[in-house]
């Protein structure tokens, strides 16, 4: 729709208000909302001041109070005060002809498009797999298509280098070369590479268009073929076996084969969708790891189609398929498909909104591997780096469009030993997450540049170089943003577990790895660790090395950023002639980092003031607004004064020139005065209520409503007590790693109930002190105040009061562990012995792994039953009758 | 106490409900994809309960997620009180999601031991009977990961025990997948004991009584559980063992068959090659042997067995057997996993060599390559991969380019064995 154009910075896509921007158009761009009536009723109405209208339009309606009243409109004014009863009666006169577009389509048409951009918000199927490539050449270059222009509609084949300077985090040096680019008829969606020996085919699409493009290390890029599809296609997939093939899918439901220079075949058509109707048109086609198969997928599942069979009768072997693939959930859908060719001839990886699953195509519908992939949006688009080093592992990128998340999945075996997850999902830095790693920003230049790093993610891409992974990602607005991620190495652990055979791990990968030895670890400039002083340029040695460099991808000259700034965009940036020089306060990211970032913003900011240049803005006068008048002379001390205050940064506290202050009176005290007169004069005070209640306590009128109060009261408080003590043993271990065992030991003996009780009776608040290391603040409290949870029924008259120091002081000794920094090598146990046969899944149907089954997303199901609370209320009477018997922690 | 008195009052009940159906006055669009639901929604009156719970579920699932697992840790000390969430629709969730987190958790902190596993799991356990079977079966796993077989038995034989109200569908999988595990600790264990009476010459007569009664025990359990239509590739593997160990091949190749032939069970290329190799282990006839590894190759065409199915093809008299095998093998060289694999090269120039003696031979070789030979140059024989053949493996050059002409007569291939003049 057109005139959404011009709404460009109206963020809200509520399709509900489109009668805002409906109001919006016809106060902006009056002449296009009404221009045929205006011309024709034009000579009747005069919109000046009566006084000259005599002269020239003797016809003519005076209208000047009605457009002042009009011109107020600009502003929010309260429709009741203001109100114009002759523009009520034109309105009601004129109101169905004056629309050039008559306001019914115009609403419904507008809505429409609202319905779609909100969809589009939240997810984008069209962007399904990501407009961002690299194509490596050696160990240290690379190519790096990306799309570029204002409608990201430009191709760009650009060469960049990776530099290891010494043990400083890696960076991308995009300043080598000028990008070559092509520029487009349409936004690219998608780009989509294979290589073979070095030569690269490249194929991009667009909602209509697809194009292929080859190229090599020495060798320019130039396209081969270009073809316009009816339908708008969803998807290409360039053929990792053979140079120049190219899947193309489109909306139709058809599959291509294209074979660049020698034509299009169709090898699938479907009507429907797969499996079921998922009102649905989005298509995906992957290669497989035969080159005349392939991977033909919908919202619904996955097929694998061999060409050569005639595409009308093919029926295709379900690979995968939504509702028959265990533990799927309500409304799961497919959402990607990869050829995992690199890491695996024979396997797939499919993404859905809940979870990832491996698929071994030798061994259809039963995943090899599951996890939950955690992520909040929708993940479109994926990177898969295969396990270059022995004992490595695989790593899955997952990356979401609206929330530009990307998590981060490990798995290793798929051969010899079944695939097993290592880890568990692992979340990236978003470019979102940068602006607070950076020196903090003047408030209106933080928000321009927190907008644009908060538009949604178009692509996604990776690679390694030795033990580094670099992963790049584009936004919509045109930016690359890149982190380097590295091995970490534990400092004198041997990279094989000692304790190795006797343990066996079940194919069900159970358990997500506590034993991995080595890991990847984002670059963090993390304020929350204890060492935030520590930038990753000055990591201590090799073992902890932790370079987070979230850093924009440089094109070009630094002239060339991909700052587009699009007209639209026009917020009134008040003066901003300060140069940045308040940047070099050294905080967590490295020098170089930082210089980019800020030359990033710099070039944010012109774009953004030559994009404002244009556009008129309403400006306030503030001259002389707070100018003290000449004569005042104390007024000009004043001043004086302040501004030397404000030089050295302290108050200016009263002085002789202030004002003399005025007593406060003596507080009165209402304890001294006790007559019922000044009590009720006192409680009237406080309000009607206070007082109502308080002459009615008088009369007793309310001592049956008292007694039950203070009966409920006490029946909430056993509860809570009871409550408490079971979450307390949860807590337990993890403040405590004493043993169950010892507890119990103490129990019988006579001083160890007490330690239990005191321990039951800690409150959340107490607890919470003490991990705040409050430790003089958190001992006496037994004594004086009440913890929250315990009340004074329950403590037992005689309960002994010294055996509390010692609980005190071996609650006051935990804190200390649980600040420590984990650094000590985790927990390792030696690699599992399987008893599983090559390329067997690794788990059965039924029994997706419990641990990679939902943590987060699952919490709606509404299959449970009301629970049961069997042990809370076993237990509650008796402890509430006989309050010294402590119960075993886990006895029931 | 003022978050326990807005959890005790009546109006906290009802909460979820209104809330979770409409949102705001006005209906929000339905988005056409379902998305998956916000772990920490916030609701539209929500007691400062709740609310402290859902801002504490957010930092751990931030912590989680970064891995910072120690803070995680810290914050999941507080959030045990969520618990204390009397609704009802949310207490189940809930429980599960202080199970499931408590032993990621555990899993990554350095310092987490055996006992503080215990006590999440025997609190959870019993805190949720819904949830009672698959806790139990992690626990086991865990048990077992730190070497705890016995422990892990028990809490299997405990869980086999448990019956809860009726018996779902999912409760009676779950029954069947912890019976499948104990029979595999009983494999275990019975391993143990083999080992220790094969290294002991003196036997006792009890070690073997105990040792049998594990067999009995385990083969009961698996012999039903197999019947079940699934994926037991590890039980059967254990269950063949045991019964070779006691002499009774039949049954074990009967079990095998069932498993590989029938048709309820999914499809499973692996159930065919145990068959195969068990008939290997036992000298069966080469007959059979290539009768299993035709069902496999409809199966996977691109199998490591493959390779041994063209040469017991090759070997034996027939002489439609060679055109199989030439079939066999040019379909693995279909995929790519096998593209530069000399073996099956040299295999396949033995294989063309005799079809050429014979007068139709060429015939035959261009009926299996019409549907290739459009994609076939491409796909093996241009100069790149001439060069790459020549930088790794000489030997392979020499045998492709031998057989480039036979295979697609005709066309001017770049790929030859002579040094490419650049």
């Amino acid at each position: 729709m057109l005139l959404l154009t011009f709404q460009g910075h109206l963020t809200s896509t509520d399709p509900l208000d489109f009668l805002t921007h409906m109001q919006n158009f016809f106060m902006d761009n009056g002449p296009d909302a009404f221009g045929c009536m205006s011309e024709i009723l034009g000579d009747n109405f005069y919109f000046r001041k009566a006084k000259t209208k005599e002269k020239y339009r003797q016809q003519s309606v005076n209208m000047w109070k009605t457009k002042s009243y009009v011109d107020l409109l600009k502003y929010k004014i309260c429709p009741m005060t203001y109100r114009s009863k002759s523009l009520n009666k034109y309105c009601s006169l004129l109101s169905d002809v004056i629309h050039d577009i008559p306001p019914e389509l115009l609403g419904s048409l507008l809505y429409e498009e609202l319905v779609e951009q909100s969809d589009r918000a939240q997810f984008f199927e069209g962007a399904t797999g990501g407009a961002l490539a690299f194509v490596p050449f050696s160990q240290s270059e690379g190519c790096l298509l990306y799309p570029g222009g204002p409608g990201m509609d430009r191709l760009n084949f650009h060469k960049v280098a990776l530099q290891h300077p010494g043990e400083r985090p890696p960076c991308l040096d995009a300043s080598g070369s000028a990008p070559a680019s092509f520029q487009l008829k349409a936004a690219i969606r998608q780009i989509s590479c294979g290589s073979l020996f070095g030569d690269c085919c490249v194929a991009v699409r667009s909602d209509h268009l697809c194009g292929v493009w080859r190229f090599s290390e020495r060798r320019e890029p130039s396209l081969l073929q270009v073809v316009s599809t009816p339908a708008a296609a969803t998807c290409v997939s360039v053929s990792p076996h053979v140079l120049g093939e190219v899947l193309v899918a489109s909306e139709s439901g058809a599959a291509h084969l294209w074979r660049v220079g020698r034509g299009m075949q169709r090898v699938r058509a479907e009507e429907s969708n797969l499996y079921f109707n998922a009102k649905s048109s989005w298509r995906w086609c992957e290669f497989s790891a035969h080159p005349r198969v392939m991977l033909y997928a919908d919202k619904t599942g996955a097929e694998l189609t061999d060409f050569r069979v005639k595409a009308a009768m093919s029926a295709g072997h379900t690979l995968f398929r939504i509702s028959s693939t265990a533990d799927c959930q309500s409304g799961e859908r497919l959402l990607l498909c990869r050829y995992l060719g690199d890491a695996h001839a024979f396997h797939h990886l499919v993404t859905t909104q809940h979870s990832a699953y491996i698929m071994d195509e030798r061994f259809p519908c039963t995943p090899m591997l599951k996890w939950d992939h955690m992520m909040q949006a929708p993940p479109l688009f994926c990177h898969v780096e295969p396990d270059r080093a022995a004992g490595g592992t695989t790593k899955v990128l997952l990356g979401s469009q609206s929330s530009q998340e990307i998590t981060l999945l490990q798995y290793s075996g798929g051969r010899v030993e079944a695939c097993c997850s290592r880890g568990s999902p692992q979340v990236l830095l978003r470019p979102t997450d940068s602006l607070g790693r950076l020196p903090p920003q003047i408030p209106h230049r933080q928000k321009p540049a927190a907008d644009r790093l908060a538009s949604p993610a178009a692509g996604l891409t990776g690679f390694q170089v030795r033990d580094r992974l670099c992963v790049l990602q584009l936004t919509e607005a045109g930016d690359v943003f890149y982190q380097t991620m590295e091995r970490r190495r534990r400092g004198g652990e041997p990279p094989e577990a000692p304790e190795a055979a006797s343990d066996l791990r079940p194919p069900d990968v159970m358990e997500t790895s506590p034993w991995r030895h080595a890991h990847l670890r984002p670059a963090v400039c993390d304020t929350w660790s204890d060492e935030d002083v520590i930038g990753p340029t000055q990591a201590p040695g090799a073992q902890t090395v932790v370079p987070e460099t979230p850093e924009r991808e440089e094109s070009g000259e630094r002239g060339r950023l991909q700052v587009f700034i699009n007209d639209g965009t026009e917020e009134a940036s008040g003066g901003g002639e300060e140069a940045a020089e308040r940047r070099e306060a050294p905080v967590t990211a490295s020098s170089r980092t930082l210089h980019t970032w800020k030359v990033w913003l710099q070039k944010l900011r012109q774009a953004r003031q030559e994009a404002a240049h244009g556009a008129p803005r309403f400006s306030v006068q503030t001259r002389g607004l707070l100018h003290a008048s000449d004569g005042d002379a104390g007024g000009e001390e004043l001043r004086r004064r302040l501004k030397r205050r404000m030089w050295s940064r302290s108050l200016l506290l009263g002085t002789a020139a202030a004002v003399d202050p005025v007593p406060v009176p003596p507080l009165v005290d209402a304890e001294a005065w006790t007559d019922p007169v000044s009590a009720r004069l006192t409680v009237a005070w406080r309000g009607e209520d206070e007082w109502r209640a308080w002459w009615q306590d008088r009369q007793g009128l309310n001592r049956t409503t008292k007694m039950e109060a203070l009966r409920r009261k006490r029946r909430r408080e056993k509860e809570a007590r009871r409550a408490a003590r079971g979450h307390m043993e949860l807590t337990g271990s993890f403040t405590s790693s004493v043993s169950y065992q010892t507890e119990l030991d103490e129990l019988s003996g006579s001083t160890g109930w007490s330690s239990a009780a005191s321990q039951g009776a800690w409150s959340d608040g107490e607890l919470a002190a003490l991990l705040e290391g409050d430790h003089a603040a958190a001992a006496p409290h037994d004594e004086d105040v009440p913890p929250l949870t315990a009340t004074p029924q329950k403590e037992p008259p005689s309960r002994p009061t010294t055996p509390q120091t010692p609980t005190a002081n071996q609650r006051r000794g935990r804190p200390g562990w649980l600040y420590e920094t984990q650094d000590g090598p985790s927990q390792s146990s030696g690699p599992p012995l399987r008893p599983v046969a090559s390329s067997s899944s690794s788990q059965l149907p039924g029994s997706q792994p419990a641990s990679l089954r939902p943590t987060f997303s699952s919490l709606g199901d509404s299959q449970f039953l009301s629970p049961i609370r069997a042990s809370q209320s076993q237990r509650g009477p008796s402890q509430s009758s006989q309050p010294k018997k402590k119960k075993s922690r886990m006895g029931f | 106490m003022d978050a326990l008195d807005e959890l005790l009052g009546p109006p906290v009940d009802l909460e979820d409900e209104s809330d979770s159906s409409d949102n705001s006055s006005r209906k929000r669009h339905k988005s056409k994809l379902p998305l998956a639901k916000p772990l920490c929604a916030e609701g539209q009156t929500e007691s400062g309960f709740h609310k402290t719970c859902r801002t504490c579920l957010e930092h751990i699932r931030e912590a989680m997620l970064h891995h910072r697992w120690q803070e995680a840790a810290e914050y999941m000390v507080s959030y045990t009180q969520v618990l204390e969430d009397r609704n009802k629709g949310r207490a189940l969730p809930n429980k599960e999601l202080i199970w499931r987190i408590s032993t990621e958790i555990l899993h990554h902190l350095s310092h987490s031991t055996v006992k503080d596993y215990n006590i999440i799991y025997e609190r959870m356990k019993h805190s949720g009977v819904k949830h009672y079977l698959m806790i139990c079966l992690e626990h086991s796993f865990h048990l077992m990961l730190h070497g705890q077989i016995e422990g892990a038995k028990q809490q299997l034989s405990v869980a086999e025990s448990w019956r809860h109200g009726k018996v779902s569908s999912s409760q009676h999988q779950r029954h069947k997948l912890i019976q499948a595990y104990r029979s595999l600790l009983d494999y275990m264990i019975w391993c143990d004991k083999k080992s220790t009476l094969s290294t002991n010459n003196f036997v006792f007569d009890s070690d073997n009584q105990a040792m049998h009664t594990y067999f009995r025990h385990a083969s009961v359990n698996l012999q039903d559980i197999l019947k079940n239509p699934g994926i037991w590739d590890p039980f059967i593997l254990c269950y063949v063992e045991m019964l070779e160990f006691y002499g009774d091949n039949e049954e074990a190749l009967k079990v095998l068959n069932d498993y590989a032939y029938d048709n309820s069970f999914p499809p499973n290329p692996n159930a065919q090659v145990y068959v195969y190799q068990f008939l290997k282990r036992h000298n069966a006839p080469e007959k059979k042997l290539i009768k299993v590894l035709r069902n496999l190759q409809i199966l996977v065409p691109s199998h490591e067995l493959m390779l041994e199915y063209s040469y017991l093809l090759l070997q034996s008299e027939k002489t439609s057997d060679t055109e199989k095998a030439l079939g066999v093998l040019l379909e693995m060289l279909d995929f790519a996993c096998w593209r530069s694999n000399l073996d099956v090269w040299t295999c396949l120039k033995a294989v063309t060599h005799q079809l050429l003696l014979r007068e139709d031979g060429e015939m035959t070789v261009c009926k299996h390559m019409t549907l290739r030979k459009d994609w076939w140059p491409a796909l093996h024989f241009t100069s790149f991969h001439a060069e790459k053949d020549r930088e790794e493996s000489s030997k392979l050059l020499e045998v492709k380019a031998s057989l480039a002409e036979i295979l697609c007569p005709g066309r001017a291939l770049k790929y030859t064995a002579d040094e490419m003049p650049t």
